[in-house]
């Protein structure tokens, strides 16, 4: 089954990352398909984020390389590889915390717009067409996400769970091609992880490929396609949620650091 | 080549008083990443210290210098109490605005108890040079950088050897498991600020007998300290020391060949080269980001 | 506040002329404006991008130079040649002055903007003590301390009054008052533009605004041009105004001057600078009789710490938040997205 993963849209190929002396992530090579939902899913401190960062341009991987639709990923900046529709949330909540709702699709709405500084002072006829255009577009968004009607309320004043989706908002108003969320149902309760486990599937829905950080089990099985299992940098399993399941290899990694922590 | 010697002495010395600038900077910096403007004032109230304690009083000359440092050690730790303490955890511009308040209160307080009048102070050196071979030196600024350098030596061990350098360390490491670990955060902030403080009311001190002291005589030596902060990384002792001996290089020799009225000037074009090629300082080692 | 507001304001002051008869005060007003088109540029990087430029006198004193030496002319031995240049009008002084001001401001922003915080800050002083030791020590082209005097005023041809040379206070009352609103609408076009919403993404969160494909550093850098480009005009506008220019205008104390108002009035605030800059570019005068500069200066280094622990957005948020409450008590208004707040 999972072989017959359609053409590879992202390929992580043997990126390392080390700190000073420490390795975060060893010879990690895997891909994801166009229009999929894998999950990247492992112990704490298995460089999950780690990775995230390097295939995101956060930093720079000691070797390997990241490419996406064959072009090189690795020593692009993280701007760049938003532009080119490679878009990641972050793990702790982030959100523009002193802005409303509102302002905060309209400034991950940048990539939609391209106004001139003479268009700006000018307040020439196409810079306000595209001004109007951006604030119909972040309407539409909050509304795809369910928080239109908290769209003047700040940021910082929204509870933790709506915080959560308007990450994922800021994230759809870049447009991207492939959403990188990193534990975007950390904090949720259960009833609206299970909402937010719709959303995903409605997100693939638009054609947005989705690779995945998460510790809710039951949600990474619950949606994935394919799951990669990394612990201590290195990959230790790949495949469909059903055979993740019974790897002992995954079994035992996840009691192994289950052990050690308590 | 005798003049080459001669500059050579002279950066020596001139760097001695520029490294305690620096590491008392970078110390307050690396610990408790508080960009400090009132060092130069506190390098001012050393000076002004020095002044009153030895000229009106009549002390003796090395007992008001130990006094004089001890007195900034005292302010230092007042203005880390009284102005940071309340805003601890704000982000590094809010604090950045808050010492710029102190500077310009500290020094308009300066220029309105002592008046805008450059004061001297004399000190008990003999007048004769101290002369090696063909170069030249006066006692007095032989005995500025030996205390420096005593002082920075001192610095550095109270910072390896004793039980609060130690938990300076493990504040500058990371503050909030040193914070789990049992370690008092706000007295070892206290204790760093004093200390920079010192240190630059020390530079101030030792400086008086040489120069003269006037209440702006700070703004230059706290953007001095800024340069050879710089220049060494922000927050890297050794750098720090290390650099202001190369800015006093860089100052006696571009002073000395190229030209005298951009002597000041040296030390900020050094840092924006720095800047453009090698921004974390010459010594940093790469920083950890994420 | 409203979109009416800077129209009310700029009648309000458009009218004092006709009602102030005491000269000194027209000064006092006049380089008060001055002092406030300078500090909303530095709002525009302090308030908008939380970049603290500490330097910003540099951008100020290379308009006021530049355009100064350009109406005035001169020739100066570079490296062997001499580069001679014969006096310019004065608008065309005010142009270049902008505009070298603009490529310092790129020129900082680019060798800064790699490392922020505290190395923008000391780059950005460093620049200024540089630049005053220029102005100090290159005689032959400043007159170093004997300072350049005899600049001639703005000329301008206007219509219905034709060819007009700005000597008096009223004419150049006005005068600085237009510049003024055109950098208030300058600024406030940028900052609810795309542009804006980039540097205050930054401010915010800069990680997630790089996440979203903002190339934070070029905007940076675009805003320390506009920055420095408006500092330029307002020193340009003091050159010619005040008639002399000497290395003091370089003087720290000078940017402190702008931090304070901005930080009083209210950082990334559209109406924070104007207030603030009021604030302290009159009250100064009236203090005078009271209080010696020392004195004054001790307050203001202590009102600004007050300020920054009791109202740490300053007094235009306090107000507007103090007004919104009131509001919503009576009508029970939907939040207004307060164009300000941003």
């Amino acid at each position: 089954m999972s072989a017959a993963s359609p053409e590879p849209l992202l390929e992580i190929e043997g990126i390392s990352v080390r700190f000073g002396g420490l390795i975060a992530i060893a010879d990690l090579t895997f891909d994801v398909g166009e229009g999929e939902i894998v999950s990247l899913i492992g112990p704490n401190g298995a460089g999950k984020t780690t990775a995230f960062n390097a295939i995101t341009g956060y930093l720079q991987p000691t070797s390997g390389e990241v490419r996406y639709r064959n072009r090189r990923l690795t020593g692009m900046k993280p701007n760049q590889v938003a532009g080119i529709g490679v878009v990641r949330t972050f793990q702790k909540t982030s959100l523009f915390a002193g802005n409303t709702v509102f302002e905060n699709v309209l400034i991950g709405l940048h990539k939609a717009g391209k106004q001139t500084l003479a268009g700006i002072l000018l307040r020439l006829p196409g810079m306000r067409e595209e001004e109007r255009r951006l604030r119909a577009q972040a309407q539409e968004v909050l509304e795809f996400i369910g928080l239109a009607h908290r769209a003047e309320e700040l940021a910082s004043a929204l509870p933790y769970g709506e915080q959560r989706l308007l990450e994922i908002a800021v994230g759809l108003a870049a447009r991207p091609e492939m959403l990188l969320l990193d534990e975007p149902a950390s904090g949720m309760n259960p009833a609206e992880t299970v909402a937010f486990m719709k959303m995903v599937q409605q997100i693939r829905g638009r054609g947005i490929t989705i690779l995945l950080v998460e510790h809710d089990m039951r949600m990474v099985m619950g949606i994935s396609d394919r799951v990669v299992v990394l612990n201590q940098g290195v990959v230790i399993a790949e495949g469909p949620p059903a055979a993740i399941q019974r790897d002992p290899e995954v079994i035992r990694a996840y009691l192994g650091s289950g052990a050690a922590r308590a | 080549m005798e003049q080459f010697l001669q500059h050579v002495i002279n950066a020596q010395i001139l760097g001695g008083t520029y490294a305690l600038l620096g590491v008392g900077l970078t110390l307050i910096f690396g610990i408790m990443r508080v960009v400090n403007f009132t060092h130069g004032e506190l390098y001012t109230f050393g000076a002004y210290m020095l002044f009153m304690l030895v000229m009106p009083l009549g002390m003796n000359f090395f007992v008001g210098l130990v006094l004089a440092i001890v007195l900034g050690v005292i302010l230092g730790a007042l203005i880390e109490i009284t102005l940071l303490r309340p805003i601890r955890g704000a982000d590094i511009d809010t604090t950045m605005l808050v010492m710029i308040g102190a500077w310009i209160a500290m020094q308009n307080l300066e220029q309105l108890t002592w008046s805008g009048v450059a004061k001297s102070v004399s000190a008990p050196f003999p007048s004769d040079p101290l002369v090696i071979g063909s170069v030249s030196v006066g006692w007095d600024r032989v005995f500025v950088f030996g205390t420096a350098i005593f002082l920075i030596v001192g610095a550095h061990l109270l910072i390896h050897r004793t039980q609060l350098g130690k938990a300076m360390r493990a504040t500058f490491q990371d503050r909030e498991t040193a914070a789990l670990m049992g370690v008092k955060i706000n007295r070892i902030y206290t204790a760093t600020f004093a200390l920079g403080s010192g240190l630059a009311a020390a530079a101030g001190a030792l400086l008086a007998p040489v120069f003269v002291v006037y209440p702006t005589m700070g703004d230059m030596a706290a953007l001095k300290s800024f340069a050879i902060v710089i220049l060494g990384g922000l927050g890297n002792f050794w750098g720090a020391a290390l650099g202001g001996f190369i800015l006093a290089f860089v100052e006696e020799f571009g002073a000395g060949y190229l030209s005298s009225g951009y002597r000041d000037a040296m030390g900020f074009v050094l840092i924006i080269i720095i800047l453009i090629f090698r921004p974390t300082g010459i010594f940093a080692q790469k920083e950890r980001i994420g | 506040m409203s979109r009416f507001a800077p129209w009310a304001v700029a009648l309000f002051f458009a009218s004092v002329p006709l009602w102030i008869g005491d000269q000194y005060f027209l000064h006092i007003l006049i380089s008060t404006g001055i002092f406030i088109i300078a500090a909303m540029s530095l709002n525009l990087l302090l308030g908008y991008t939380g970049q603290l430029s500490l330097g910003h006198v540099a951008f100020f004193g290379i308009g006021a130079y530049t355009s100064a030496l350009v109406s005035l002319g001169f020739d100066v031995n570079l490296l062997g040649w001499t580069v001679t240049l014969a006096p310019k009008p004065v608008w065309v002084g005010l142009l270049c002055g902008i505009v070298l001001a603009g490529l310092a401001g790129w020129f900082i922003g680019k060798v800064s903007f790699k490392v922020r915080g505290a190395y923008f800050v000391i780059v950005t002083i460093s620049f200024a003590e540089v630049v005053r030791l220029v102005a100090l020590n290159w005689i032959d082209l400043t007159e170093g301390p004997m300072a350049l005097n005899n600049i001639p005023p703005l000329t301008l041809w206007l219509p219905w009054l034709g060819e007009t040379t700005f000597w008096r206070k009223t004419p150049n009352y006005y005068l600085i008052l237009v510049v003024g609103l055109v950098a208030f609408e300058v600024i406030r076009r940028l900052v609810q533009s795309r542009l804006g919403r980039s540097l205050i993404a930054l401010r915010e969160n800069e990680p997630l605004a790089m996440s979203v494909g903002i190339d934070v550093t070029r905007a940076l850098v675009v805003a320390t041009v506009i920055s420095a480009a408006i500092a330029g005009a307002a020193g340009g506008l003091y050159a010619h105004y005040i008639r002399i220019v000497d290395p003091d205008v370089f003087l720290f104390i000078y940017t402190v001057t702008m931090v304070i108002m901005v930080v009083v009035g209210g950082k990334g605030t559209l109406w924070g600078p104007v207030v603030g800059g009021l604030l302290f570019g009159i009250l100064p005068d009236f203090l005078r009789d009271m209080a010696a500069p020392e004195v004054q200066w001790v307050i203001y280094g202590a009102v600004m710490i007050v300020i920054v622990f009791f109202l740490p957005q300053g007094i235009v948020p306090a107000v507007n938040a103090w007004l919104r409450g009131r509001g919503a008590s009576s009508r029970d208004a939907a939040a207004t997205p307060g164009e300000d707040r941003a």
